[in-house]
C-alpha cells in the first residue's frame, strides 16, 4: 500500500490551512443579523415540539463518515423517510471512516466542502476557524429552538462555553448529553471471586485486596493485565484511576496538562498535583506487588485480550461492547464456566463522583451555506434532526411500527425482524446496516433515557450506579488567541509526552517515587510554568470580559 | 530450499586454482548468509501464512490470539459472506478498471515521452528532461492538486486516478536509458527502408524493448492496484472506490471503533476474519501474476541501469 506518512500529510494539511487563512480571513464581516434573503423554504415559525417541514422540497449536501460496519446505501429508509417528513433530501459525500479527517481537511481547505460536516469532535474545528471556511454557529442559535431548550433544560451552558474561541464564538454544534456517560470500567471474573469467597470490589482499596487474594491463590499469574495502551500507555486504566483520585480528567486518554483548581480559581499542572501522585502511587503498588502485569502499559490490545480470554488473568479494562463482543466469546472457548461482569467504577479518595464533558461529536457548517437562500431552512432542519426529541428518536430508532414499537411506559422495542447490537439476535435485518438508523453521523447524544434505550439489562444496571454519582463541574473556558494558540501548540505535546513517559517510569519502578520533587522541577524545564501562565492569562481575560459584559 | 554445498567443493580442489579455493571464512560467510536469508524468508512468509490461516479460522479463536500458522475453527462462511457482499465486488471491479485504464494511459504517455527524450540530437531535450525531473523535487501540494482536478471536472471519474499519476519520472528515466541503449544504426536502417518516426517506434524499437515494457507495466499496474489515496480523495461515493479503500476502511473500522472510545453507534466491530479474508482476496491477483512477470522485471530494470 502506498505509504504517505500520517505526519507528513498532517503537516501538509496544516500548512495548506494556514495558507488559506491568509487569503480568506480578511473576507469581511458577514451581517449575521440580516437573514431576509435566506428564508426560502423555511418555516415562518418553528418551535420546540413542532415537526420541521420545508415549504418546498430542498436538497442539502452533507459529508458522511462511512462506517464499514454499516456502509452507506442509497436506499436506506433513513433517507426516504427523512425526505417525507422534512422535505429535505440529503446529498452525501461519502468518505471512508479510515481517513475521514484527512478528506475533511482537504475539501475544507479547497473550498469544496458540503454544507453539513458531521462527526467533528470538539476541538477538531479549531484548525479551520482562522481560515474562515466554517460558520460561527453560535451566531445563529436563535434559529434553533430545540438546541437552546436542551441547553437550558440540562444546564449545559458551562459545557458549551468550553467550545468558545478567542472571538467569543464557537464553530461546532456539539452533540448534547443529559448526563456524563461513563462507559469504561473493569471487567472481572466473578467465578474466580466466588471460588475465593470474595465480593465484587467497590473501592480501589477493595480492588487492591481482591487482586492480592487472587495472587495468593494463583501465584504464577498476574491477576490483572490491561489494554488500551497504544498509543497512550494506560489509556483507559489511568483515566479511570486518575478520576477516582481527583486528578482532573485523569491520566491516560483523559490527561490534560492543565486542571482547574477551584480553591485557587486558577489552573494547575495536572502532572504535578498531589492527586496525580497518589494515582501513580496506587498503580505502582499494583505493579510492585506483581498484581498488575507490567506489560499492561506497552502490549497491544490483542496481547492483553489473549491473556484475559485464555484465563491467565482475571481483571481487565472494558467497555460495554468489548465485554460482550470480545471477552465473553473468547473466554467461552477456553474456560467454559467463566463468568464476567463489568463492575461499577471503583470509588477512590475523590468519592462518589464522575467527571467528563457532556458534549459529543457534532456538526460544523460550511461558511458557504450562510449565503444560500435556504440557510434558515437548513438551520431549522439541523435543529429538528439533531436536537429535537422527535428527530433524535427518528435518527436512532427509525420509524415506529416499521423498525420499532413503544410500550405503555415509553420503552423502546425493536421490531421482530430487526436487530441492533445483538438486542434481537434472531432477526434477519439490522437497524443500522439495512435501514440507516443509529448511524453515528446522525444519531448521538440526547436524554439518558434515549441513550440507555439500546443498552442491555446489565449495562443499565451499571449505568444506574454511575448516574447516581455526582457529576463534577467542567473547568471554565480559557479561549486562546491565535498567537497563544501557536505557542500553546509548541509546548503542549512535549510537556504531555514527558509527563506520560515519567508516569510510566514511576509506575513500573524504573524511577523511585522519592524523586517526585525532582520530577516536578523538571516540568519547569519543559516550559510547565510558561504553559500555565498562558492558560491562566487566557482564563483571566475570559473572566474579565465576561464580567464586563455581565455588568453592561 | 537452499542447501550448503561446500563439501563437494572441498572434494574437488583440483578443478579450482588454489587462490580462490573456498576458505574457512567463505564457508562461515555462506552459513551466516544462509541463516540470515532463511530468517528473512520466515519473517516475510509468516505474516502471509498467518493472514491466510486467519481467513479460514473462526473469529473467537482469532480474538483470543490462538491462530498462528494453521487455521483453527476451520470454516468458509466468511469467504462466502465476503464474496456475496456486492460492495466488495463493485469495488473490486473498480480496482480492475482503474488499474487497466491507468496503466494503459501511463504506458502510452511514458513510452512516447521516454522515446523522445532518448534522442540525443533533439533540440530542447535538456528542458524536457528538466520539466520531468523538476516534479520529482517539487509538487503542487495536496490542496492545489485537489482544486485542479476538481476544476477540470475529473472528480468521480477514472481520469482523476489515471491522469495525475500518468507519468512516473522514475519509470520515465529508466525507459529513456533503455531506449538510449538501442543501437542508433537499427533506426537509421529502418529510416532508409522508408519507415517514418512512428513506424520506427512501433515496428523496430518497441519489439526490441519487451523487457523494459513488461517491467514498466508491472511497476505501473502494481502501483495502481495498491494505490488508494487518489481514489479516496477524488471519489465521493463508496461504489466508486477501489477495493484498497474498502479494505483500509474495514481495518480501520475494526481497530478504531473499539480502541479509541468511539460513540456507541460506531463500536460495531468488524470481525477479524473478515479482514483477513478481504486481505487475501485483494492481494491474490498480484501474488499470482508476480512470479510470471518477475523475470522481465529483474532484467528490465538492470538493463536500463547498466546501459544508461
Amino acid at each position: 500500500m502506498t505509504n504517505i506518512s500520517r505526519r507528513s500529510l498532517l503537516v501538509t494539511l496544516g500548512a495548506a490551512t494556514l495558507g488559506l487563512a491568509g487569503c480568506t480571513s480578511s473576507g469581511g464581516s458577514d451581517k449575521s443579523t440580516d437573514l431576509s434573503k435566506n428564508r426560502t423554504d423555511a418555516m415562518d415559525t418553528f418551535a420546540v415540539g413542532q415537526q420541521f417541514k420545508a415549504t418546498a422540497p430542498v436538497t442539502f449536501s452533507t459529508l458522511l463518515n462511512d462506517n464499514p460496519g454499516y456502509p452507506e446505501k442509497g436506499n436506506w429508509l433513513f433517507w426516504t423517510e427523512l425526505a417525507k417528513r422534512t422535505n429535505v433530501t440529503l446529498k452525501p459525500t461519502v468518505v471512508p471512516l479510515s481517513d475521514y479527517e484527512n478528506k475533511r481537511s482537504v475539501i475544507l481547505g479547497a473550498g469544496d466542502a458540503p454544507f453539513l460536516i458531521p462527526k467533528t469532535y470538539p476541538g477538531q474545528e479549531a484548525p479551520f476557524v482562522a481560515s474562515g471556511a466554517i460558520l460561527p454557529v453560535s451566531d445563529y442559535v436563535d434559529l434553533m429552538p430545540n438546541y437552546k431548550a436542551k441547553i437550558a433544560k440540562w444546564n449545559l451552558q458551562g459545557d458549551v462555553d468550553t467550545l468558545l474561541q478567542d472571538d467569543g464564538k464557537y464553530y461546532v454544534l456539539p452533540g448534547l448529553h443529559e448526563d456524563v456517560w461513563i462507559d469504561y470500567s473493569f471487567a472481572i471474573r466473578t467465578d474466580v471471586l466466588d471460588a475465593l469467597g470474595l465480593q465484587i470490589p467497590k473501592t480501589l482499596d477493595d480492588l487492591h485486596s481482591v487482586l492480592k487474594a487472587m495472587k495468593a491463590a494463583h501465584p504464577d499469574s498476574y491477576p490483572m493485565t490491561d489494554r488500551w495502551s497504544q498509543p497512550t500507555p494506560g489509556g483507559a486504566l489511568l483515566q479511570t484511576l486518575g478520576q477516582a483520585f481527583g486528578a482532573g480528567y485523569g491520566g491516560g486518554w483523559g490527561y490534560q496538562n492543565a486542571t482547574y483548581d477551584a480553591g485557587s480559581d486558577a489552573f494547575v499542572l495536572t502532572g504535578a498535583m498531589d492527586q496525580y501522585k497518589a494515582m501513580i502511587d496506587y498503580a505502582h503498588t499494583l505493579v510492585a506487588e506483581k498484581l498488575l502485569d507490567p506489560e499492561s502499559f506497552t502490549q497491544t490490545d490483542d496481547q492483553a485480550e489473549a491473556k484475559f480470554t485464555s484465563g491467565k488473568s482475571f481483571v481487565i479494562s472494558t467497555n460495554a461492547q468489548e465485554l460482550v463482543n470480545t471477552y465473553r466469546p473468547g473466554l467461552a472457548k477456553s474456560v467454559p464456566n467463566a463468568k464476567i461482569v463489568k463492575i461499577a467504577v471503583p470509588v477512590g479518595p475523590a468519592g462518589d463522583v464522575k467527571v467528563g464533558l457532556r458534549l459529543e461529536n457534532g456538526l460544523m457548517i460550511s461558511k458557504k451555506a450562510r449565503d444560500s437562500k435556504d440557510f434558515v431552512a437548513m438551520m431549522q432542519f439541523v435543529d429538528w434532526l439533531f436536537y429535537s426529541d422527535e428527530g433524535q428518536i427518528f435518527a436512532k430508532w427509525g420509524v415506529e411500527g416499521v423498525t420499532y414499537t413503544r410500550d405503555a411506559s415509553g420503552g423502546f422495542q425493536l421490531a421482530k425482524d430487526v436487530d441492533y447490537v445483538g438486542l434481537n439476535p434472531t432477526a434477519t435485518k439490522k437497524l443500522n446496516v439495512d435501514f440507516g438508523f443509529s448511524n453515528g453521523n446522525f444519531a448521538y447524544g440526547g436524554s439518558t433515557q434515549l441513550l440507555e434505550s439500546t443498552f442491555s439489562a446489565e449495562e443499565k444496571e451499571f449505568q444506574k450506579v454511575m448516574t447516581a454519582r455526582k457529576t463534577l463541574a467542567v473547568p471554565p473556558p480559557h479561549p486562546l488567541n491565535a498567537d497563544e494558540q501557536e505557542q500553546f501548540a509548541l509546548w503542549e505535546a512535549p510537556l504531555k509526552d514527558y509527563v506520560q513517559q515519567q508516569t510510566l517510569k514511576f509506575i513500573l519502578g524504573d524511577r523511585p517515587l522519592s524523586q517526585w520533587d525532582a520530577f516536578k522541577s523538571e516540568l519547569k524545564g519543559k516550559n510547565g510554568d510558561q504553559y500555565l501562565k498562558l492558560v491562566n492569562t487566557a482564563y483571566d481575560r475570559y473572566r474579565s470580559k465576561k464580567n464586563g459584559s455581565d455588568k453592561s | 530450499m537452499v542447501t550448503l554445498d561446500t563439501t563437494t567443493v572441498e572434494d574437488r580442489p583440483s578443478t579450482r586454482p588454489a587462490g580462490i579455493r573456498t576458505t574457512r571464512g567463505h564457508r562461515v560467510f555462506q552459513t551466516v548468509n544462509t541463516v540470515i536469508l532463511l530468517g528473512v524468508i520466515v519473517v516475510t512468509l509468516y505474516p502471509i501464512v498467518n493472514i491466510v490461516a486467519r481467513s479460514f479460522s473462526s473469529d473467537a479463536y482469532i480474538r483470543s490470539g490462538k491462530v498462528n500458522l494453521w487455521p483453527r475453527g476451520f470454516n468458509l462462511t466468511t469467504y462466502k459472506a465476503v464474496m456475496t457482499n456486492s460492495m466488495f465486488w463493485t469495488d473490486y471491479r473498480n480496482t480492475v478498471v482503474y488499474t487497466v485504464v491507468a496503466t494503459v494511459v501511463a504506458m502510452f504517455l511514458t513510452t512516447c515521452y521516454a522515446y523522445v527524450l532518448s534522442k540525443k540530437d533533439l533540440r530542447g531535450r535538456g528542458v524536457l528532461v528538466g520539466v520531468a525531473v523538476f516534479t520529482m523535487f517539487f509538487s503542487g501540494g495536496l490542496i492545489p492538486n485537489y482544486v485542479l482536478v476538481t476544476t477540470l471536472g475529473l472528480k468521480n471519474s477514472v481520469w482523476a486516478i489515471a491522469l495525475p499519476n500518468a507519468i512516473s519520472v522514475f519509470n520515465l528515466l529508466v525507459m529513456k536509458a533503455f531506449f538510449e541503449g538501442l543501437p542508433a544504426e537499427l533506426e537509421e536502417a529502418a529510416a532508409i527502408d522508408g519507415l517514418n518516426t512512428y513506424g520506427i517506434l512501433w515496428r523496430v524499437v518497441l519489439p526490441l524493448s519487451k523487457a523494459v515494457l513488461a517491467t514498466m507495466v508491472l511497476f505501473y499496474a502494481v502501483s495502481f492496484w495498491n494505490s488508494w489515496f487518489a481514489a479516496f480523495l477524488y471519489m465521493d461515493h463508496s461504489d466508486l472506490m477501489p477495493v484498497t479503500v474498502y479494505l483500509r476502511n474495514l481495518i480501520a473500522g475494526a481497530t478504531n471503533g473499539t480502541s479509541v472510545g468511539f460513540t456507541e453507534a460506531d463500536a460495531t466491530a468488524v470481525g477479524a476474519n473478515i479482514q483477513a479474508v478481504t486481505i487475501v482476496l485483494t492481494t491474490l491477483p498480484i501474488l499470482v501474476v508476480y512470479p510470471f512477470v518477475q523475470r522481465y522485471f529483474v532484467s528490465g530494470v538492470t538493463l536500463g541501469a547498466v546501459k544508461g
